[in-house]
């Protein structure tokens, strides 16, 4: 294969072509096999190549590799439900809130507020102390101010 | 369940390691460039992992990679259409078909690339790796290596093209032998 060739893959493989570049290399590649081999090759190559620039940063910066040398993974296992996560919380919330309020309306230990409050004033009305009788009108300190005028005692 | 979900994520885990080499070397000979590659690459290990619960472990885990890879690729030039640099769609499947032929050729090319590499000078070695950095921009190496992006390109294309016939020598005498 002669070095036009291969110069016009690479360039390709570079994203330098032009757009006449592009269209004569797919033509050329659609009528020769050998030609297809040879850019297959190229295309195997870059790509291993990338790998082992990449596996070369990782064993050189190991765990603190700058991001844009790590491939981004799939999202596997339970990481792919992690955006679940928000709701999840939020469904559980108002699950708990609905069992705590039906335990609460069902519990038979529950008091009658009514019962309740009717029973305290029975009791406060029974520890009341009884009033004292009250005393005569003469026994008055006041009496003396409302005796009739010339009544002598 | 969550037993069995891991079992099926280990099982998958082990069979895209083992075929990811390869797949990314498929997908990158039918697109232009390494970042499209790229991206695609990772669009098709998320549908292999989705569509993998469905996956009959009787059949080639490869054969069936390549096929969600290609159908993943086609989708992904039909969206970019109108870009010139784009194949179209025969050659495409075309060098879909080859590829998934030449797959142990690719494989041998792969292992002895590994050794080609060692052997070159340090200096041409550590541009090559520079230059396929994940990230990097060719005119941003060129100045800070002080020489401009054409003649970095060049120099890569003497190193590619040189490193391609070790690959194939090595190959041949391995062959050989």
């Amino acid at each position: 294969m002669n070095n036009h060739w291969h110069e016009q893959i690479q360039r390709h493989m570079n994203g330098q072509s032009s757009a006449e570049e592009s269209a004569a290399l797919c033509e050329a590649l659609k009528r020769d096999a050998d030609l297809r081999a040879l850019y297959l090759d190229y295309m195997n190559l870059d790509a291993a190549l990338g790998e082992m620039a990449e596996a070369e940063a990782t064993a050189v910066f190991g765990a603190g590799a700058p991001e844009t040398t790590k491939p981004a993974q799939p999202l596997l296992g339970w990481h792919r439900w992690l955006w679940l996560a928000p709701s999840a919380a939020s469904a559980a919330l108002v699950i708990l809130f609905c069992v705590i309020a039906e335990h609460r309306a069902a519990s038979p230990s529950r008091p009658d507020i009514g019962e309740l409050t009717s029973s305290v004033r029975t009791a406060i009305s029974r520890l009341r102390p009884d009033m004292p009788p009250p005393i005569p009108a003469w026994m008055s300190p006041t009496a003396v101010l409302l005796k009739e005028p010339g009544h002598p005692y | 369940m969550p037993h069995l979900e891991n079992q099926l994520e280990d099982k998958f885990r082990f069979l895209f390691a083992e075929h990811e080499p390869a797949l990314r070397a498929f997908v990158r000979a039918l697109l232009p460039t390494a970042n499209d590659a790229s991206e695609v690459t990772q669009e098709v290990a998320v549908v292999l992992w989705q569509k993998f619960g469905d996956f009959d472990a009787s059949r080639d885990f490869r054969k069936w990679a390549f096929g969600v890879a290609r159908y993943e690729v086609l989708a992904f030039l039909r969206d970019k259409g109108r870009d010139r640099h784009v194949f179209d769609a025969d050659l495409v499947n075309k060098l879909a078909d080859e590829a998934d032929e030449a797959g142990p050729r690719h494989e041998a090319q792969r292992d002895a690339l590994e050794d080609c590499l060692k052997k070159l000078p340090e200096a041409r070695r550590a541009l090559v790796l520079a230059a396929y950095a994940k990230g990097i921009r060719m005119d941003e190496l060129a100045e800070r290596r002080g020489q401009s992006a054409m003649s970095l390109y060049k120099a890569l294309h003497r190193i590619r093209q040189s490193l391609l016939e070790c690959v194939e020598r090595t190959i041949t005498r391995e062959s050989l032998v």
